[in-house]
């Protein structure tokens, strides 16, 4: 939890849940775990307050509670997650995902997910179909059992999971949410729920209970749909109260990874190996655990089988796009035997190492120039060098190359390590050798990512709030012209509204949204790579753990 | 001259007969002679005599000194060269040797003070003096610009001062390099792009995308932009480059020897290859490219509220 991090999770608290829940979130992050009395005091708010607060944090997984550190029965103790909360950054390439996979209704069970926290199927698929019939013509109304159906087929590619059932003594509850949920809950084909929310919304025609949904614990994969019918008729409630649904985001933080290296195989290589490493990953989706450092070993045969239907290559270019794919340096698949036609898998970590790597290199490139991208590489491929050694390998002028390094140096990229020839350091009889800490350095680059979008969302707000009178009076016209066009009022009124506002008042609006969007597209596009760094650090961490 | 007169009496004529038998017997042993030699040769000479005798010839410049392990060698010295340090005295003989000595790479002032024993000032003269007679000639060094070592004049200077291929004049060629970068990183590129356009199997697409060292070679030789010669390892140097500028890769394989461009059984090839991502989201926002990035804060002189770059790209 860096000064960083801490700022921008204010900044993404505040925007999200407004001022109060900011101040207590960014109170915890600092103080680390602490029982209610003590927020109440140190921070200085009203107790219920702290408590609404709390309860909001909770709700999005961005705070959870555990036995005080004195043991049982010393009061409860509140923890701040810091990732959770910078995962909100992530939440526009979430929505986009899950748009791309499942299309508009999985992309709204997503919104309305992410927006709520946790929430019972039953209302959500409410909200959704609702939401989904408000965009549809007239006479035209969306059936649960669609929405149903993309809520299934989301839990079945363990995209959302249930919340961990809280009981109530206290046990110190895990972050993960491996706990099972119960067997099979029924699924009632009870009367359909006569409720009708906006005028053109038909009645569905079935009613949902809690569909038996067993998140995967751990390894073994059980996917029960609940096909015991038991009835029940429960008008008001579902069956399903109780049984809370949340976004997993180790998922699709898998899924992001798989993207990204399916897109480097492709512009390095061409379009069919990219297929091929394509279809490696989603053979080991399920079988692969989320911290392994490579997939589990496939063999070609039954890589061969499971290619889709449209790349039909014969088996031996199969072979030998496998064999490129394993001799190329990138090392994106590596041969672990030759059973089966060659046992191949996936090296994750090494993947995400060259990515990382190639960040690094790319920022360097765009901030100081080719020559000294050319020099950083040099000195990521041969580990150490000397000055001298330097410009030789480099062929670079020994003026320029000198004055780039010292450039790298003063901003930490570039490291020098000494090497004493005599005991007693004579800095005449000392070896200088330049080096790069690709780890140190990728962390270095993501507190800048943080900082940089603390930046952009600073300067939205900022711009945001000097074209606060402006927005408020555009505002406040639209809502005349709204309410003047549902009763129907004539043309000129409509124009003579319009013309409240000026034409350098329109310019300025059309300017800012402008600015607003620019600025929301850099956030997210400084995410990826925010992304790519966690992935690598996280991984290298787990390997040399 | 197959006998030599020995006198036992030491007269002038006599110096000068032995001097002559000493002379030929350098000539029948041109790698040197001993004084045990001329003790052979000469049973009868007093060694006061042949110390005055080859003392003498030293001193004319006809006979070199020289000490190997088992005692003093004396060797005839080269017509041409004796006649060239006539009217030298024994110090700029000394010096002169010392560069003889030092080769193709030269000496530096500094070091010839430390192997003569002189003083700088008689040194620096006595350089001067030899650079006048076209004997030496001073080089400057490409590792550090002011100092200068010095050579025969008819020596040419060692890679390592001049630089070799890459240095004209003691100046780096940039120009030349990154010409010769963009000719060889575009002929590997073309290669590569027909080799894909050919729609083969992949393998042999990836094959023939390959390059060997020896035919860029060949390739920038024929294009003749190079004034200088350039050698199979100076154009390795340049793809070295281009792989660490990231657009070429490189293996190894094992050749037969005798194949064209072979180096050891081993022969490099080359292949241009594409970048693996684009240019990364940090460096698409003025923060990532900003130079005074880390004295910025919220509230501060520097802010992003206030910043003039982020203006400037946002109304790009």
């Amino acid at each position: 939890m860096t000064a960083q991090e801490a700022r921008l999770c204010g900044l993404l608290l505040r925007e999200h849940f407004g001022e109060v829940v900011e101040k207590i979130g960014t109170h915890l992050l600092r103080s680390g775990a602490q029982n209610l009395r003590t927020i109440v005091n140190e921070s200085g708010t009203p107790i219920d307050l702290v408590k609404k607060s709390l309860c909001v944090l909770m709700k999005h997984g961005a705070c959870r509670f555990s036995i005080g550190r004195k043991g049982p029965g010393s009061p409860v103790e509140y923890q701040a997650s810091c990732e959770r909360i910078l995962g909100i950054l992530r939440y526009p390439r979430y929505i986009y995902t899950a748009k791309t996979l499942y299309s508009d209704t999985g992309e709204l069970i997503i919104e309305e997910l992410l927006q709520r926290g946790h929430m019972t199927m039953s209302s959500i698929v409410k909200m959704v179909a609702d939401r989904l019939t408000h965009n549809m013509e007239e006479g035209r109304s969306i059936e649960y059992n669609e929405v149903v159906s993309t809520f299934s087929k989301l839990v079945e590619t363990h995209f959302l999971q249930r919340c961990p059932p809280v009981s109530e003594v206290v046990p110190p509850v895990s972050t993960a949410p491996t706990v099972p949920g119960a067997p099979a809950a029924p699924v009632s084909t009870g009367p359909p729920t006569p409720e009708s929310f906006s005028d053109c919304y038909l009645v569905p025609s079935v009613s949902l209970a809690g569909r038996g949904k067993r998140r995967r614990s751990g390894e073994d994969v059980v996917l029960d749909q609940g096909t015991t019918k038991k009835a029940k008729t429960d008008l008001q409630t579902h069956g399903d109260e109780g049984i809370y649904w949340q976004v997993n985001f180790e998922r699709f933080h898998l899924h992001f990874r798989d993207q990204t290296i399916i897109s480097a195989v492709a512009s390095k290589l061409d379009q069919t190996s990219s297929e091929i490493v394509r279809t490696m990953l989603r053979m080991s989706e399920v079988t692969t655990t989320p911290s392994a450092s490579c997939t589990q070993a496939l063999s070609a045969n039954e890589v061969f089988r499971s290619l889709p239907a449209n790349y039909s290559i014969s088996r031996p270019i199969l072979d030998q796009y496998l064999t490129l794919l394993v001799d190329d340096p990138m090392e994106f698949v590596g041969k672990t035997g030759d059973s089966g036609g060659g046992m191949y898998v996936v090296n994750l970590h090494k993947a995400l190492t060259n990515l990382a790597r190639a960040t690094l290199e790319s920022v360097v490139q765009e901030k100081f120039g080719s020559r000294s991208a050319r020099i950083f590489r040099l000195l990521l491929r041969k580990r150490h060098l000397e000055q001298k050694q330097v410009e030789d390998f480099a062929m670079i002028p020994a003026k320029e190359a000198k004055d780039m390094l010292y450039t790298l140096m003063s901003e930490n990229l570039v490291l020098l390590q000494e090497l004493p020839k005599t005991p007693d350091h004579a800095p005449s009889r000392t070896f200088y050798l330049y080096t790069v800490n690709q780890l140190a350095t990728a962390r270095m680059l993501l507190q800048h990512c943080y900082k940089a979008v603390a930046n952009l969302i600073d300067r939205r707000l900022f711009q945001t709030k000097e074209s606060k009178r402006l927005l408020e009076k555009s505002q406040r016209i639209e809502a005349i012209m709204a309410s003047l066009q549902a009763s129907g009022a004539e043309p000129e009124q409509l124009t003579e509204v319009e013309e409240m506002i000026s034409a350098p008042e329109k310019q300025q609006l059309e300017s800012l949204r402008h600015h607003i969007n620019k600025l929301d597209s850099a956030e997210n596009q400084v995410d990826e790579t925010i992304f790519l760094l966690k992935s690598y650090v996280a991984s290298t961490a787990r390997i040399t753990r | 001259m197959a006998d030599a007169k020995v006198k036992k009496e030491c007269d002038p004529a006599d110096a000068a007969v032995i001097e002559n038998r000493i002379k030929e017997l350098c000539i029948q042993f041109p790698q040197g002679i001993t004084d045990q030699v001329i003790q052979n040769d000469m049973p009868h000479l007093e060694p006061t005599q042949r110390a005055m005798v080859i003392n003498k010839l030293l001193s004319v410049g006809q006979l070199d000194l020289l000490r190997n392990s088992s005692g003093l060698l004396y060797r005839m010295k080269d017509a041409q060269s004796a006649s060239k340090m006539k009217g030298s005295d024994n110090q700029e003989k000394l010096v002169y040797q010392i560069i003889e000595d030092a080769g193709n790479k030269g000496i530096w002032t500094r070091d010839m003070r430390f192997k003569s024993n002189l003083p700088l000032t008689e040194v620096n003269k006595i350089l001067k003096n030899l650079e006048s007679k076209k004997l030496i000639k001073a080089v400057k060094s490409v590792a550090a610009s002011k100092k200068k070592v010095y050579m025969l004049y008819n020596v040419q200077p060692d890679r390592s001062v001049t630089g070799g291929a890459w240095y004209s004049d003691q100046d780096f060629e940039s120009e030349f390099v990154e010409v010769l970068n963009q000719q060889c990183f575009k002929f590997l590129q073309s290669k590569a792009e027909v080799a894909r356009d050919s729609k083969q199997s992949p393998m042999i697409q990836r094959n023939s995308s390959f390059a060997t060292s020896h035919e860029v070679w060949k390739y920038i030789c024929e294009l003749g932009i190079s004034k200088v010669d350039l050698s199979m390892e100076d154009i390795e140097t340049i793809l070295n480059t281009l792989i660490y500028d990231g657009k070429v890769e490189m293996t190894i394989i094992a050749a037969k020897e005798g194949t064209v461009g072979s180096v050891d059984g081993q022969m490099k090839l080359f292949r241009g290859v594409n970048p693996i991502i684009q240019p990364t989201g940090l460096v698409k926002t003025p923060c990532g490219l900003c130079p005074v990035f880390d004295e910025c804060h919220e509230g501060g002189e520097i802010s992003p509220s206030r910043c003039i770059y982020m203006t400037e790209w946002l109304n790009f």
